[in-house]
Order: C-alpha cells, then sequence, then structure tokens
C-alpha cells in the first residue's frame, strides 16, 4: 500500500487513525460490510421514521369501513391491505421499529451476562470456571430455537413480546461466554496483566480497564453476527404464536397471518413484504458480520498465491 | 481408526450433559407460571378436584422429591401421559410416532444442503476473487438471511396456489393410507409397494425439503468454501502442484479431505438450526413432525409433552455431535490427543 498518496487537506486526523487501525480501514475498503452498513442505517431510519410517524393503536386496530379488505396494492395502498382492511405499508415500516428495538436489547443484555460470565470464568478459574461453562455448555447442548421455544414459557403472558427477548438472552449468552472466556484467558497470559496486578489493581479495575478492552474486537463480531439472528428468531417465536400479540405490527406477526389467511386466498402480499424487509435486515448484520470477521482474521486477508 | 478407548471416554460425557440438559428442562417446567393440576382438571373444577390431581401428580411433593422422581422417569424413558394434545397416551408412544417425520425431513433437507452446498462452496474457493465466488458468497449470505416462514409461505403461493403444480401442505395426498412401518414416508410408500404413494410423498416433501435445504445449502457453502480456502494456501498443496500434479487433481486429492474436517464440525453444531428449521417447515407446511407437536404442547400447557420432546431434541442434537466427533476422530486421528 502506497502511503504518499492520500495527503489531501480533508481529515488528515480521520486518515490517520483509520490508517493506524487495520481492522477498520480493512472494513471499510470491504464493500459488501459498506453495504451492509447502508441497509442496517436504512433500517434504522425506517424505525425511527415510522416510530415518530403513526400511532400504534391505529396501525393495530381493524379499519373495515376506511379500507378495501384484502386489496392488492396500489398505488393507494403500495403493500396491499390485510383481512382486517388495514394498510400493510406503515405496519411494514413499524416492524422496523419492533425488530430494531428488541433485537437491540437482546443482543446488548445477552452480550452483557455473557461477557461477565466469560471474564469471570476466565479469571478466577477453577470451580467457578468449571461451574460456569458446564451451565453454558448444558446450555449449548440444546437447539437454540426449542430451547428458546421452551423457555418463553418461564415468562409471565403479559409481558409480550418481552418474552422472546428474555428466552433469547438466554439462549444466546453461552455464545459470548464461550468467545469471551476464550480470549480473556489470552490476555490474562499476558505480560501486562502481571504488571498491572502488580502495580495493585484491584480484581474488578484488572477485568474492567485491562480485560475487557483487549476483548473488544472477538465481543463485537459476535454481537454484529447475533444481531440478525436475534432479529430473525424473534421474529421466529412471534411466527410460531409466542410473543407479539395478535394485532401487533411485527414482521413475524405480519408473516404468521399471511401462512395463516392469506396462503390459500393468493394474497401474497401480506407474507411478501414484511418478509422482505425482515431478511433485507438480517442480510445487512451478516454482511457487516462477514467483513468484520474477515478483517480482524488476518490470514483471510492474503490472497492466495 | 477410532480406539476403543476414545470412544468410550466420549460416551462417558454423555453423561453429564444429558444429567444437565434433564435438570434444565426441569428447572424450565417448574418456573412456568402454569399449573399443571389446573390443566388437567380443567378450568372450571373444583379446588378439591385440582387439590386431588396434584397429589395424585405428586405435584406437591419437596421439590427434590419430584426431581428425583423426573430423573428416574428420564432414565426409563417414561414421560408420563399427554394431558392435552393426545389425552392419556404416554407421551413416549406420541414421539416414537412423530419423532420419525421429523428426521426424515431433517435428513433430506440436510442431504439436499450437503448436495448442492458443499460443491458450491468448493467452486468457490477455487475459484476465489472472481466473479463465480463473488455470486456464490452473496447468493449464500442471502440464503442464510432469509427466514424459513418466508421462502416456505412464497414459494407456496408460487407453486401451489399460482401456477398449481405442488400441493400445498402435509406430506402425503389424503387419499392414500399407508402403514406405518419406519415412520419415514418415502420408505413405507416404497416397502408398502405402492408407487403412486410413492410419488404423491414426493411430491408433497419437495417444498419443504427446498425450503429447509436452501438454509443448510447456503450455510454448507460458507463452510466449505472458507475452509477449503484455507487449505489451498497451505504447503502440502504447492508441493503437490509443484511435483506436477494437475490442479484439479491436488484440489480434490490433498485438499478436500483435509478441508472436510472443520465443515463437518459444523454440519453438528449445525444439526441444532436445522432441528429448529425443521420446526419452522412443519409449521408452515402443517406436516405433524415433533415440531408442531412441542408447539402445539406449548399453546396447550401440556407439560409431560413439552418435557418429552425438548429432551428428545436436546439427545438428538447431544448424540450427533458426538457421532460428528466420532467421524471428526476418524478423519483426522490427531483430535484423539
Amino acid at each position: 500500500m502506497s502511503t504518499e498518496t492520500q495527503t489531501g487537506t480533508v481529515d488528515r486526523g480521520i486518515v490517520e487513525r483509520l490508517r493506524a487501525s487495520p481492522f477498520l480501514s480493512q472494513l471499510l475498503s470491504n464493500r459488501l460490510a459498506i453495504t451492509g452498513i447502508v441497509i442496517i442505517v436504512g433500517v434504522v431510519l425506517i424505525a425511527v421514521y415510522a416510530r415518530f410517524t403513526y400511532d400504534l393503536n391505529d396501525l393495530m386496530a381493524t379499519q373495515f369501513g376506511t379500507n378495501p379488505s384484502e386489496s392488492a396494492p396500489s398505488a393507494e395502498y403500495l403493500f396491499g391491505t390485510d383481512g382486517q382492511a388495514r394498510d400493510i405499508f406503515p405496519r411494514v415500516l413499524y416492524g422496523a421499529w419492533y425488530a430494531v428495538l428488541y433485537g437491540t436489547v437482546t443482543v446488548v443484555a445477552s452480550t452483557f451476562l455473557g461477557v461477565s460470565l466469560g471474564i469471570v470464568a476466565a479469571y478466577y478459574g477453577d470451580l467457578t470456571d468449571n461451574v460456569i461453562m458446564r451451565t453454558m455448555d448444558v446450555l449449548l447442548s440444546f437447539p437454540s430455537l426449542l430451547l428458546a421455544l421452551a423457555l418463553v414459557t418461564i415468562f409471565p403472558e403479559e409481558l409480550g413480546l418481552w418474552r422472546a427477548v428474555g428466552a433469547l438472552t438466554l439462549v444466546y449468552t453461552p455464545r459470548f461466554a464461550r468467545v469471551v472466556r476464550g480470549a480473556a484467558l489470552k490476555v490474562l497470559e499476558d505480560e501486562y496483566t502481571d504488571a498491572t496486578k502488580a502495580l495493585g489493581a484491584t480484581d474488578p479495575r484488572l477485568l474492567i480497564r485491562h480485560v475487557l478492552p483487549n476483548c473488544l474486537a472477538p465481543i463485537t463480531v459476535q454481537s454484529t453476527l447475533n444481531y440478525g439472528l436475534a432479529i430473525i428468531d424473534i421474529a421466529a417465536l412471534s411466527f410460531l404464536g409466542f410473543g407479539a400479540s395478535p394485532g401487533e405490527p411485527t414482521w413475524g406477526m405480519m408473516l404468521s397471518n399471511g401462512v395463516e389467511f392469506g396462503l390459500f386466498s393468493g394474497a401474497w402480499w401480506w407474507s411478501f413484504f414484511p418478509g422482505l424487509l425482515l431478511a433485507l435486515t438480517v442480510l445487512g448484520f451478516n454482511l457487516l458480520g462477514d467483513g468484520m470477521r474477515d478483517a480482524l482474521d488476518p490470514r483471510m486477508r492474503e490472497t492466495v498465491d | 481408526m477410532v480406539s476403543k478407548r476414545f470412544v468410550f471416554k466420549r460416551l462417558l460425557m454423555l453423561f453429564p450433559v444429558l444429567f444437565g440438559v434433564a435438570t434444565v428442562v426441569f428447572a424450565i417446567l417448574h418456573l412456568s407460571p402454569g399449573d399443571p393440576a389446573v390443566v388437567i382438571a380443567g378450568e372450571r373444577a373444583s379446588q378439591e378436584f385440582v387439590n386431588q390431581v396434584r397429589s395424585d401428580l405428586g405435584l406437591d411433593d419437596p421439590l427434590w422429591q419430584q426431581y428425583v422422581r423426573f430423573l428416574g422417569e428420564v432414565a426409563t424413558f417414561d414421560f408420563g401421559q399427554s394431558y392435552q394434545v393426545n389425552r392419556g397416551v404416554p407421551v413416549s408412544q406420541i414421539l416414537a410416532d412423530r419423532l420419525p417425520i421429523t428426521i426424515e425431513l431433517a435428513l433430506l433437507g440436510q442431504f439436499a444442503g450437503l448436495l448442492f452446498g458443499l460443491p458450491l462452496g468448493i467452486l468457490s474457493a477455487v475459484k476465489q476473487d472472481t466473479w463465480t465466488d463473488h455470486l456464490t458468497r452473496i447468493g449464500a449470505l442471502s440464503g442464510i438471511s432469509v427466514p424459513i416462514y418466508w421462502s416456505g409461505p412464497l414459494l407456496i403461493l408460487l407453486f401451489a396456489q399460482f401456477l398449481g403444480l405442488l400441493p400445498t401442505s402435509g406430506r402425503i395426498g389424503s387419499e392414500y393410507f399407508v402403514e406405518p412401518v419406519t415412520g419415514l414416508i418415502l420408505v413405507d410408500t416404497l416397502l408398502a409397494g405402492n408407487v403412486a404413494a410413492f410419488q404423491s410423498a414426493v411430491v408433497h416433501l419437495l417444498l419443504p425439503v427446498v425450503v429447509l435445504g436452501i438454509y443448510q445449502m447456503a450455510l454448507l457453502s460458507r463452510m466449505m468454501r472458507s475452509s477449503m480456502v484455507e487449505v489451498i494456501r497451505q504447503d502440502y498443496m504447492r508441493t503437490a502442484r509443484a511435483k506436477g500434479q494437475g490442479s484439479k487433481i491436488t484440489v480434490m486429492k490433498h485438499g478436500l479431505r483435509n478441508a472436510f474436517i472443520p465443515v463437518i464440525t459444523v454440519i453438528g453444531i449445525q444439526f441444532g438450526s436445522l432441528l429448529g428449521g425443521a420446526v419452522l417447515t412443519e409449521t408452515v407446511f402443517e406436516i405433524n413432525g415433533i415440531g408442531t407437536l412441542l408447539v402445539d404442547a406449548i399453546n396447550r400447557s401440556d407439560y409431560p409433552v413439552v418435557q418429552g420432546t425438548v429432551l428428545v431434541f436436546a439427545v438428538l442434537y447431544t448424540l450427533v455431535n458426538l457421532g460428528v466427533d466420532l467421524t471428526y476422530s476418524v478423519l483426522d486421528p490427531r483430535i484423539e490427543q
């Protein structure tokens, strides 16, 4: 790589910093990862727009009399209307808000839990490590969606879609714990850990200020890849009837309606549009996650001789 | 070859895992807010009757006694009787009837995924950074991003509703009755020598298998590609080429065996997502496997069925991974150490 060419007057600070971080520059030179970022930003914008433009009660209420029922997409109803005469277009947009909100909470919660458990297991070792990691192993020996299905039942029904969030948080936690434990063990072997300890750092300080920052890369990749999964799994639980209440404009619920009522009348638009946005969102996170992983793994960077 | 000691050691490691799995299932059901006694007695039953049912089931025993009893039941594959879904029928019987349906679907989906996923992955790796590679990778990434409960309905709409080529649901035409021997519909129809029924089953299973297979295909081609890309860079590959072997032969002879090792692990790990996919596929196509059974049982608070089904899923997953571990050590004997 030539270093002389990019010395424009724009913002040397940022350019310099990007170059200093091989991870970021690698990521930003990956066209697929950029596509992923664009998709994600688009979906978040849609989500925020829908949240502050539409009234949720209006979207959930039946619209007989106002709109035609089961009408195919037209200029007036871009995505058509459903069996309750509801306009599907704003509902699909609002679904983005649900996906982003509930997906984020799931990922943040499982990352937090998993990272805490993983770091603690790595640092204290012995019995603590064994108890934590064997429990994680057991949770990992269930197929994830099925464990989530079973776990949904321990939350009271009033929690609605939050039940899915709770269940999936528990399902994803072991993955983070494993990744972080591995990364933390490597960091703990390094000499600076000993140095920090010798300087009198307390356990929490050592773990939060020194070990955690050095595990951030694998955590970020795992979170991003899990984001897409969380969104698809929340929708799956919704689709199977565990989570959203019937009128709620979540993508999973709309797809469930599409299968239950729209399939045999040939109303393809009930399923098509919510599913399209769902798939696109998940694709966005997978593209970004993939790009991040490639950028992190130096072996993937070289090209074949 | 795998040493007996290694197999024995791996088998022994099954017990703590299964014990943990059973404990988690027990815990989940006891944390659930619903009351099994009320479910059995019915919403309108008198309090006395509910209490009667509760003590009959031993639900007022101390928790540890229930736990010990539960472990004993699990060890003998006795999950009790269904409260709701098939009232009075032993859960083990229901599972025995419906498990083969799910297994058949999952195996066909896995097979379809392997059949198309592996060659695509190899092609993508060999032609790294060409258009073929880019297209395959984007296709694979899209494949894992498309939910089954979207691709399924869309294919039903296209092939069943609009084109009228394929049936919409079920796994065989309602006009056929085939004596269940193995429970696998394709095998049973053949055993019965009923060609028309076999054809009906094939036509019915086509879409569910395609839907389930797309995801597996996408997943496997990604894994195969990244594994193969790594192997191609190895020194022994260059040596083989330097010795004058054509690059195709090198790839086939030296590359594949080594590239398969991580892919096989992935097949094991992803068996869980295959089972999850089977649940969704069964729901979309109205196939009565243990996936729809589980959903049904949870909806109707049929606790013994939920217990049995979740346990069977976990055991299946664990056993497949054991099988994968053993295969793995055949392919790469260093693993044993």
